[in-house]
């Protein structure tokens, strides 16, 4: 008997049409990349009762169980529910799956609970987003990083969000030893300098990624209560315009962005193409379209930000052109 | 309570420059002082630098200072009729009374000459206190020579050799590290003769190890150490080799301790 | 005399105490720790008992009271020296008993040893002690190697009970003793551990043979010189000159004192250029062997209080009490 399966209705569920006829793979989305360990016997458990016994850690930070029958998919999502109950995952209906893959994994770095460079808890950034946007079918790529190096690649994906912070200096706590200033020119911008033996910060150049703060032994410098981040908006790979995702906001706080992030999926409900294929036009795409200072309207509805968030005027993206 | 941090202003009575970078200050001061001592001499806003005295006088001490960070730059600004802040003198300096009647060698490199130039000005004085004395003086050419003025008297009561690393051909003078001119002390009691050996740290390692080579016992010999002394007191530990201060043992050390104190 | 106070008593007792005195007691400074979301115990103005951390051991000691990381020692205008007035309140020092043997090497340094220094002493003598008890031991500690667990000398001595309801205390100081009002006359001993994880054992005979040891250049390989262990230490005491003219007015400036670490680039440096202990290793060798060799030659007993601290704090897991018991070690069969 021959199969009968909506494809666009498959994907849609989270499973991938594969090389060979019948066989799909079913996708696990992880938000943060952050997992309780007994997660990994489920998804062991699924692979070895319907897929191939293989498992692709997928580069967002996900499982890709392969080798899975297409007619087994019901089954499956039933298995899966285990999974997107721990994890935490908005879903519509229990038993049946993902509701939408358009909005892909947010990914992170691990963050400040294991890394001693990171500025904040980047999964459970990851997860409050997650909580935010999915399901969704639109095609948006999120990721956190906890500081300025980005291991995340934060700035390949539609929205990165970068941790920052504010050094704060207690100049009666410094002893003028310049571990903070060696390490901002060995790692980081040279935004240091010494003046009367205490440390003057370069405000314009500092990226606010912290490693003076973890260089000081005194503890005259410390990281701000406030947590800032840095907003970094529509990179991304492709074939396309490839290219890096560029600042939009400096030193904002982490409800604004979250904001913007949302009213980014209203904007794009408004103006994408409708000839768009299975509604899958990136948000970079339509911004090049409609123009920054139409999408910047968009996004900064009823945003309001602090005082000390930097808000670029206009945002430029070079990259790669191929047309 | 005494706050010993507190410096005292004195006025500049006087600057003999010797070369470009090292002058004397003459400055007013009263008080009991012995030559291998030093001050901590300031600028306010430049801060302070240990500087040991290169003579006494009547209400005077001479600074030698050697043109080398900061506050030393600064003071050559400063000349005749202005005020410098002084505090100490600290440390233990030469005890004269351990060279009288002996025989006396004093070896000095550059600017080393100033902490021992008190003890030469002394027995220069008073030649008959001692049997014999020599100074030999080393500089790195003709014209970092120092206290040209004063080999000039010193020649007369003492005997002098004073030397230069490096000269051009020609020159009349002696020529040569200090070290060559050990051997060849004419010396008639090793064992009742003493040693003054001040300057570099490289330089007194060897000067040492040359003495030694003419059967001097390790108790005739005199060192004089340079630290960091930030604030001459015993209290800041820049100063510190293993168990000393050379603020308040020193810098003054007989080689038996002297040669202990190693980084 | 010992009392057991209820905790309201003995809350009632401290704000008096308060009133009288400024309380400096280990206090978390939260978010203020090295990485993101730690903190950090370090020592601060106390308005309450519970403002204390008593269940551990503070990330840096007790002499940032007594030694101010920066001390102004004076004012200059154009041809005056002001000195800054010294504290203006008696001052009330909650600690353990490592940091209370800790305040006689910091008495040994800064009133002994040549001269009595003006700013501590000014300060020292309006400092009464209020010891902490260790009713057990911390993981890095070795003060029963350094016989520094049980420290004799407090004024008064406070233990709050792990019910948080009762207060124990011995009020030894005569001042302190007469803000106590109710509370039960008992016998109160103060709490203090008598073995520790860590043990250390002092080497015999060091002398300068002990440079050679390799020990001293393969720690100085993993060490990076940032000072942390000397910031840390309750016994550590070098400090720096800084003068300084402040920009809005370039007639007007201070003097200053400020904390520095023989392990730091520029400790030895002098005038022109040279300097003494180039290398980590050699600067490393320079602090072991003051804190357990050196001091003692000088002042008859060791420096280190077996704190733990520098162990605590070292970013690269150099751990000052294996590298004494290596030292030990090593030493003791280069003697065979």
């Amino acid at each position: 008997m021959g199969m009968d399966i909506n494809t666009k209705k498959l994907k849609k569920n989270a499973f991938r049409v594969s090389k060979e006829r019948g066989i799909g793979a079913s996708r696990i989305r992880v938000p943060g990349g952050y997992l309780d360990a007994k997660i990994l016997g489920m998804v062991q458990e699924i692979a070895e009762t319907y897929g191939n016994g293989y498992v692709h850690l997928t580069t967002r930070q996900g499982f890709e169980i392969e080798g899975i029958h297409l007619e087994d998919m019901e089954q499956i999502n039933q298995k899966l529910q285990p999974i997107i109950e721990m994890l935490e995952i908005n879903q519509t209906d229990p038993n049946t799956g993902y509701p939408a893959s358009g909005t892909r994994n947010i990914s992170a770095c691990i963050g400040n609970n294991v890394c001693p460079f990171a500025n904040y808890n980047t999964a459970k950034l990851a997860k409050r987003i997650e909580k935010e946007v999915f399901p969704n079918d639109l095609h948006f790529k999120i990721a956190c990083t906890g500081c300025s190096n980005d291991c995340a690649k934060v700035r390949m994906h539609d929205f990165g969000i970068i941790g920052m912070t504010l050094p704060q200096y207690d100049p009666g706590r410094c002893v003028n030893c310049q571990a903070c200033v060696k390490g901002c020119k060995s790692l980081s911008v040279n935004a240091l300098r010494v003046e009367n033996y205490k440390i003057v910060r370069d405000e314009e150049k500092c990226i606010g990624c912290g490693v003076c703060i973890t260089k000081c032994p005194t503890r005259a410098l410390t990281r701000s209560k406030k947590k800032y981040y840095k907003l970094t908006i529509m990179g991304r790979s492709g074939k396309k315009n490839p290219r890096l995702g560029e600042d939009f906001l400096v030193w904002a706080d982490e409800d604004n962005i979250v904001k913007i992030i949302c009213n980014t999926y209203r904007f794009v409900e408004k103006y994408i193409s409708p000839s768009a294929p299975a509604r899958k036009e990136h948000v970079g795409y339509i911004i090049d379209r409609v123009g920054f200072e139409e999408y910047k309207k968009w996004a900064l509805e009823g945003v309001e930000l602090l005082p000390e968030t930097i808000v670029k005027e206009c945002v430029y993206w070079s990259g790669i052109h191929f047309d | 309570m005494k706050n010993e941090y507190i410096p005292q202003l004195s006025t500049i009575k006087e600057v003999i420059r010797h070369t470009d970078v090292e002058y004397t200050f003459r400055m007013e001061f009263t008080g009991e002082v012995k030559p291998g001592q030093f001050f901590e001499v300031s600028i306010p806003k430049f801060g302070e630098a240990p500087i040991s005295v290169s003579g006494i006088g009547d209400g005077t001490v001479d600074l030698t200072i050697r043109r080398v960070g900061k506050v030393t730059n600064e003071i050559f600004e400063t000349y005749v009729g202005e005020q410098l802040y002084l505090r100490g003198p600290y440390g233990n300096g030469f005890d004269l009374s351990e060279y009288k009647g002996k025989e006396l060698v004093v070896i000095a490199g550059g600017t080393g000459l100033s902490p021992v130039k008190g003890v030469v000005d002394y027995f220069a004085k008073h030649p008959k206190e001692a049997k014999k004395v020599t100074l030999i003086a080393g500089f790195k050419s003709f014209n970092d020579i120092l206290f040209r003025e004063d080999f000039a008297w010193w020649e007369k009561e003492i005997e002098v050799i004073q030397t230069v690393d490096n000269a051009p051909d020609g020159y009349l003078g002696n020529t040569g590290m200090v070290t060559k001119y050990i051997p060849d002390l004419q010396l008639a009691d090793i064992e009742n003769t003493a040693f003054i050996c001040v300057g570099p740290p490289v330089m007194i390692k060897f000067t040492v190890m040359e003495i030694l080579k003419l059967q001097v016992p390790e108790k005739n010999i005199w060192v004089s150490h340079e630290r960091k002394m930030c604030c001459g007191l015993g209290k800041c530990g820049h100063c510190k080799i293993g168990a000393t201060y050379i603020c308040l043992d020193g810098p003054v050390f007989n080689y038996v301790e002297g040669k202990e104190l190693l980084d | 005399m010992g009392y057991q106070f209820t905790k309201a008593e003995a809350e009632r007792m401290f704000e008096k105490w308060g009133s009288q005195y400024d309380v400096f007691a280990p206090k978390l400074m939260e978010g203020e720790g090295c990485f993101s979301d730690t903190d950090v115990v370090r020592y601060g103005k106390v308005t309450s008992l519970d403002e204390i951390v008593w269940d551990r051991k503070s990330d840096y000691s007790l002499k940032e009271v007594l030694l101010a990381i920066n001390e102004t020692l004076f004012y200059f205008t154009e041809d005056k020296t002001t000195v800054p007035e010294g504290p203006q309140k008696d001052i009330l020092i909650f600690l353990r008993s490592c940091d209370l043997c800790a305040v006689q090497r910091l008495d040994e340094i800064y009133l002994k040893n040549g001269y009595e220094d003006f700013y501590y002493a000014r300060v020292r003598k309006r400092v009464k002690f209020i010891l902490m008890g260790c009713k057990t031991s911390c993981a890095s500690g070795f003060c029963v190697s350094m016989g520094t667990n049980q420290a004799r000398q407090y004024d008064a001595y406070v233990k709050v009970d792990n019910t948080q309801k009762v207060v124990y205390a011995d009020i030894k100081d005569k001042v302190l003793k007469a803000f106590v009002e109710g509370g039960k006359e008992i016998e109160v001993t103060p709490d203090y551990v008598t073995e520790n994880v860590e043990k250390v054992n002092l080497p015999k005979n060091l002398s300068n043979k002990s440079f050679e040891n390799t020990i001293w250049q393969e720690y100085g390989d993993r060490c990076i010189g940032c000072g942390r262990c000397n910031f840390a230490c309750p016994t550590c005491t070098c400090f720096t000159m800084q003068d300084i003219f402040y920009k809005e007015n370039a007639k007007v400036g201070e003097r200053r004192r400020v904390w520095a670490s023989c392990q730091v680039d520029g400790y030895t440096d002098m005038a022109g250029g040279h300097s003494y202990r180039k290398t980590q290793g050699e600067r490393l060798r320079f602090k072991v062997m003051h804190k357990i060799y050196d001091f003692e030659k000088r002042f008859g007993y060791p420096m280190c209080v077996g704190c733990g601290r520098c162990d605590d704090i070292c970013p690269e897991y150099i751990s000052f009490s294996n590298c004494v018991n290596r030292l030990t070690k090593e030493e003791a069969e280069h003697e065979k």
